[in-house]
């Protein structure tokens, strides 16, 4: 049966309802894994950190910390039975530093304790000698010492750059300064250990990616994965944060448990999880563009130096990433993309939303915005000028054709068997081994635009965006006003900032994209769901809830959300990627539609109609001959023997890609949005604020246009603050200087924008997704390059100079680019 | 936090005889002492409250139009008195430290003795040429400050009052940092008949000063255009991680010039 009109049994998809536990979060009544009641016994962990950046441990003494009161146990690198990695890729991050560390604040050792307090007293009672080595903290650190990870840059390029560049008759360069993000999830990292019988272990974790806690766990024990079984009902955000860095907490648990045979908790102090955890890279990254005078550009060339940190972790799809957005929303001819990964000694950088994608995105966004300045025109038509061409048929108009599948023009070379090129973390983005499937690629046809890593856009609409949210933001009005009170404003200066967002969705680790489902319907008609992605407040389970209703045509509350448990759907990728609905979305689908389709054969043969023919609407089921209720038609199929129970599958079709060599279709489509943002910046001090912002973003066929739009505002404060206020500073020695709220300033609710207005874009997503939806978490985070890009505005209106503003725009920052262009 | 003991006294002269045992510590509102206690930075072996002396809580204006502050008096209070009594700049200053739950815990008295490098009393006790007055003696402004953390006051010493000259005009302008919202740098200007004064705080190395060339030059001309080509020197202000000495010597400048116009 084939249904996608959002018609009446699709009443639950597009609903704008509350989230499913928006009622537990405000009375407190949402469990967190620290809330969840232990069982008597339970014990309570810390690690005891680093206290250099680089060295080796020359001496433990560990005796205070053993007898120390409460201490039941101190784990160290030798006592740990198997594995001792948490790394989700190269096996190169040990759960405690094994003789040598590699950043302040690694773990060393861990304590085992009968409370929280009395773990995290004991750990500090430990008497550690090293012999320090200087260590690589910088970007010119790791240079100098050609500190990196693969052997050399990562070059991703079509035509020839250079000559189009040398060509031109006009030119930019520069070098922009991109700083780093700390989560700041508000609910830290947290695990539970809850040992079973005959050795099995039960992970309860604050965790995007259950299965690599269940693998991971089961690595360190020693154990298969049928023996693990990890659990996540909630996350108290996670931002990327949770992908890969629970790991540590969840098998230190695990490992204390099966030691003592008692469950075992953990969860950081904040300053613990700052110093800790690892954050979004940091990034240098260097332009040289050639351009003509209309703003054209003929030739672009980007280097980026991206800071991983001491271990791999998820850095090459992060930097890869960061690559595949260096052209945001802009057809380049002639293009080169250089990215050098460094290495360095300070906290592993790890996924965060974006997942480098802002990162490479806002130099692109600079040279536009200096090219606009060189040639005294409007940022917006130098955009324009530049976008891609539009889809062939617009939004409203309804879907393109779809794209013919035809082979890649070569085999991929190199390409080996899974089992020989993959390492065994094969559900995690830092997996390196690649399945390429030739057959499944397409090339671009002949006069067709493409990427700089030679996929076809086929999708464009940020035309018809730009267009409508210049009308509704009343952009050109508005630009002439702040010019003419710029004008009789000396001290208060105000600038105005377009910026578009076309974001890649689906992992870029082509394997990943698949997702199963678990969806059992009860005597009673009442509906228990089970998905591989995790919640983490964005409101997931509440849009595939919705989706479910409505395969059923029921009402959202006859569906039952339910913790994702590895035991209930295995192998699943982490909730990351914005992946979460289009993935889970579709394997709940397939899930329902097959049990729906057994319910209306069976009513079907019961009336003598076509099974085809029969409705599931309004809470019933409709043969024709019969109009059941939906819980008596159910009842009568068990009766009747029919099963109730059913898994769902999704893979999503037509992706392929090579990261060696850059070339394939790594997205199966693009999400598309566009923010004006108006600020006013305090020529004395540097001080700002928001003033408006319009944001016209493009969800598709939103399922829950309540929860697209809280994503996107939270996307876009997100992204503001990455690029305003949130600062990280390391000290000389590699201490992380900012580790809690005192010195870390995330935006609040009194630095959102005066005026906030988000709207939907009101197409439908040309690829054949759920319910025609498009992914949202991560697109709106890069709308805050708007609100950077207004402050740059501003600046420029104090002098003749481009402001060339590097990131976070500080006050002080910004103090410093106002006198810079007034020297100009 | 270590053990202590505890003492509540009800009178300054209990308080004094509390405050001889070896380490024993006044504790005034507790916004500092018990964050540092708490983070272990701070041994004494007794806490003498001084949250019970009625005698050292109040404002009241004496006869030399001083406003005279009991040294445990909250900010909250002394917003609301210092509006009535004619000194609108002090409230401005007061109301704006930290947060409601600060402002209804934090003394006076707990702040001067402190001395925090960026508290902002010590700014409005200079620019005022305010009077410390203790359980022994009488101590001048000038001679209190003795640098960060570190004041004129001896062990046990308790203030008990701070007397503020009432300008005629005054303000208080601070850059706040955004994350713990303390002042990166803040400036009191005050004017009187014969004399301007000019506190700095937050900025420099050795803790609050008077920024003298903007007190001559405000003298002869109460106006932001008057200080408009003075600079303190980077050298000896503050340099962390929320802010370079040359921003924060940068901010001086303006800070002043912002107060001296919100005075007028």
């Amino acid at each position: 049966m084939k249904d996608e009109r959002p018609d009446r049994t699709a009443r639950a998809v597009r609903s704008p309802l509350p989230h499913d536990a928006a009622t537990l979060h405000v009375t407190g009544a949402a469990r967190y894994v620290d809330d969840i009641p232990v069982p008597a016994g339970c014990l309570h962990m810390a690690f005891g950190l680093s206290e250099i950046a680089r060295g080796t441990i020359t001496a433990m003494d560990l005796s205070a910390v053993r007898s120390a009161p409460g201490v039941r146990d101190v784990i160290t690198a030798g006592d740990l039975p198997f594995a001792n990695d948490v790394s989700p890729s190269a096996h190169d991050e040990p759960l405690l530093a094994d003789g040598e560390v590699f950043y302040f604040g690694q773990p060393v050792f861990a304590v085992v304790a009968d409370s929280h307090l009395a773990a995290r007293k004991a750990v500090r009672l430990a008497r550690i000698d090293y012999d320090a080595q200087t260590p690589i903290l910088t970007i010119d650190d790791a240079l100098a010492a050609d500190s990196r990870f693969e052997e050399g840059p990562r070059v991703y390029a079509k035509g020839d750059a250079d000559g189009a560049i040398a060509a031109a008759p006009r030119r930019v360069e520069g070098s922009m300064e991109i700083g780093g993000q700390e989560h700041f999830y508000l609910e830290g990292q947290a695990a539970l250990a809850l040992p079973q019988e005959d050795g099995d272990m039960v992970v309860q974790c604050s965790s995007q990616h259950p299965t690599e806690i269940q693998h991971k766990v089961a690595e360190a024990l020693g154990l298969p994965m049928h023996a693990v079984r990890a659990e996540v009902r909630r996350m108290g955000g996670a931002f990327g944060g949770k992908e890969s860095q629970g790991n540590a907490l969840a098998v230190a648990c695990a490992v204390a448990a099966a030691r003592t045979g008692r469950p075992c908790k953990m969860r950081y102090d904040r300053d613990d999880d700052f110093v800790i955890t690892g954050k979004r890279h940091d990034f240098r990254i260097t332009y040289r563009a050639g351009h003509d005078d209309d703003g054209r550009i003929l030739g672009l060339e980007f280097v980026q130096y991206c800071r991983c940190g001491w271990s791999q972790d998820l850095s090459l799809p992060v930097a890869d990433r960061a690559m595949l957005h260096a052209e945001n929303a802009y057809h380049l001819v002639d293009v080169r993309i250089e990215s050098h990964r460094l290495k360095t000694h300070t906290q592993s950088a790890t996924a965060f939303r974006g997942f480098g994608g802002p990162q490479g995105m806002i130099p692109m966004e600079r040279v536009i915005d200096e090219i606009a300045h060189a040639l005294s025109l409007d940022p917006v038509e130098v955009r324009r000028l530049n976008y891609y061409r539009a889809a062939a048929q617009s939004a409203e108009g309804g879907a393109a054709p779809a794209t013919p599948a035809a082979p890649l023009p070569r085999d991929i070379s190199g390409q080996k068997k899974v089992h020989d090129a993959l390492p065994d973390d094969i559900a995690s983005r830092g997996a390196l081994g690649e399945v390429v499937e030739p057959a499944a690629g397409r090339v671009a046809a002949s006069g067709e635009q493409t990427t700089p890593y030679h996929m076809p856009v086929t999708d464009f609409i940020l035309h018809e965006m730009t267009d409508r949210l210049c009308q509704s933001a009343d952009y050109t009005a508005r630009r002439a006003g702040i010019e003419a009170w710029n004008a009789q404003s000396p001290i208060l200066k105000k600038g105005l900032a377009l910026t578009p967002v076309k974001f890649g969705i689906s992992f870029t680790l082509t394997h990943l994209n698949q997702a199963g489902a678990l969806v059992h319907v009860y005597q009673d008609g009442s509906i228990q769901m089970n998905h591989g992605g995790t919640e983490m407040g964005q409101g997931l389970f509440r849009k595939v809830s919705q989706v479910a209703a409505s395969r059923f045509g029921l009402d959202v509350d006859r569906v039952r959300i339910t913790a994702t448990d590895t035991g209930k759907v295995p192998n699943t990728s982490a909730t990351a990627a914005s992946s979460g609905s289009d993935l889970n979305g579709m394997a709940v689908k397939a899930a329902c539609d097959t049990i729906r389709d057994r319910i209306a054969a069976f009513l079907a043969e019961k009336d003598g109609v076509d099974a085809a023919t029969v409705r599931f609407e309004d809470g019933a089921v409709i043969t024709g001959a019969e109009r059941y209720d939906f819980a008596e038609a159910v009842r009568l199929a068990y009766l009747g023997r029919v099963s109730l129970s059913a898994t769902g599958y999704y893979r999503t079709p037509d992706i392929v890609w090579d990261r060696i060599r850059g070339e394939g279709r790594p997205f199966f489509y693009f999400a598309y949005g566009a923010a004006v943002t108006e600020a006013v910046v305090d020529t004395l001090t540097g001080e700002y604020r928001l003033l408006r912002t319009d944001i016209l973003h493009d969800a598709g066929a939103s399922l829950n246009p309540a929860i697209d739009i809280g994503q996107i505002e939270g996307g876009y404060i997100q992204g503001t603050g990455w690029l305003t206020t949130e600062e990280l500073v390391w000290d000389a020695e590699g201490r992380l200087r900012t580790h809690a709220p005192s010195t870390y300033k995330i935006p609040a609710c009194s630095d959102r924008p005066d005026l906030f207005t988000v709207t939907l874009w009101d197409g439908e997503n040309f690829a054949d997704t759920i319910y025609r939806s498009k992914a949202v978490g991560e697109p709106p985070f890069m709308l805050g390059i708007s609100s950077f890009l207004a402050l740059s505005d501003a600046i420029a209106a104090c002098g003749p100079g481009y402001p060339a503003l590097d990131a976070p725009a500080t006050p002080e920052r910004v103090l410093a680019a106002i006198q810079r262009v007034r020297a100009a | 936090m270590y053990n202590f003991d505890f003492e509540r006294p009800k009178s300054v002269a209990d308080a004094v005889k509390a405050l001889q045992t070896e380490e024993a510590q006044p504790l005034g509102g507790g916004q500092t002492l018990i964050p540092t206690l708490k983070q272990r930075l701070a041994m004494p072996s007794k806490l003498v409250s001084l949250a019970g002396i009625d005698e050292i809580k109040g404002v009241c204006k004496d006869d030399q139009n001083r406003l005279c502050i009991g040294g445990g008096t909250v900010h909250r209070v002394i917003a609301e008195k210092a509006m009535s009594e004619g000194f609108p700049g002090l409230t401005g200053l007061a109301s704006k430290i930290g947060d409601p739950a600060v402002r209804n815990r934090g003394t006076i008295g707990g702040s001067l003795a402190n001395n925090d490098p960026s508290a902002c009393y010590p700014a409005a006790a200079m620019a005022t040429g305010a009077t410390i007055v203790t359980d022994r003696r009488e101590i001048a402004a000038d001679d209190y400050f003795k640098g960060l953390f570190e004041t004129a006051l001896e062990e046990g010493e308790i203030i008990t009052e701070v007397k503020m000259p009432i300008p005629e005009a005054s303000a208080y302008m601070k850059f706040e940092q955004p994350a713990s919202r303390f002042p990166l740098v803040g400036v009191f200007v005050a004017r009187f008949s014969d004399r301007v004064g000019v506190g700095v705080t937050g900025a420099s190395e050795s803790g609050v000063f008077r920024w003298t060339e903007a007190e001559r030059a405000l003298g002869s001309d109460f106006s932001a255009d008057a200080v408009k080509g003075l600079s303190v020197p980077a050298d000896g202000m503050i340099s962390d991680l929320h802010g370079t000495a040359e921003y924060r010597a940068h901010l001086v400048g303006v800070m002043t010039r912002r107060a001296v116009a919100a005075a007028q």
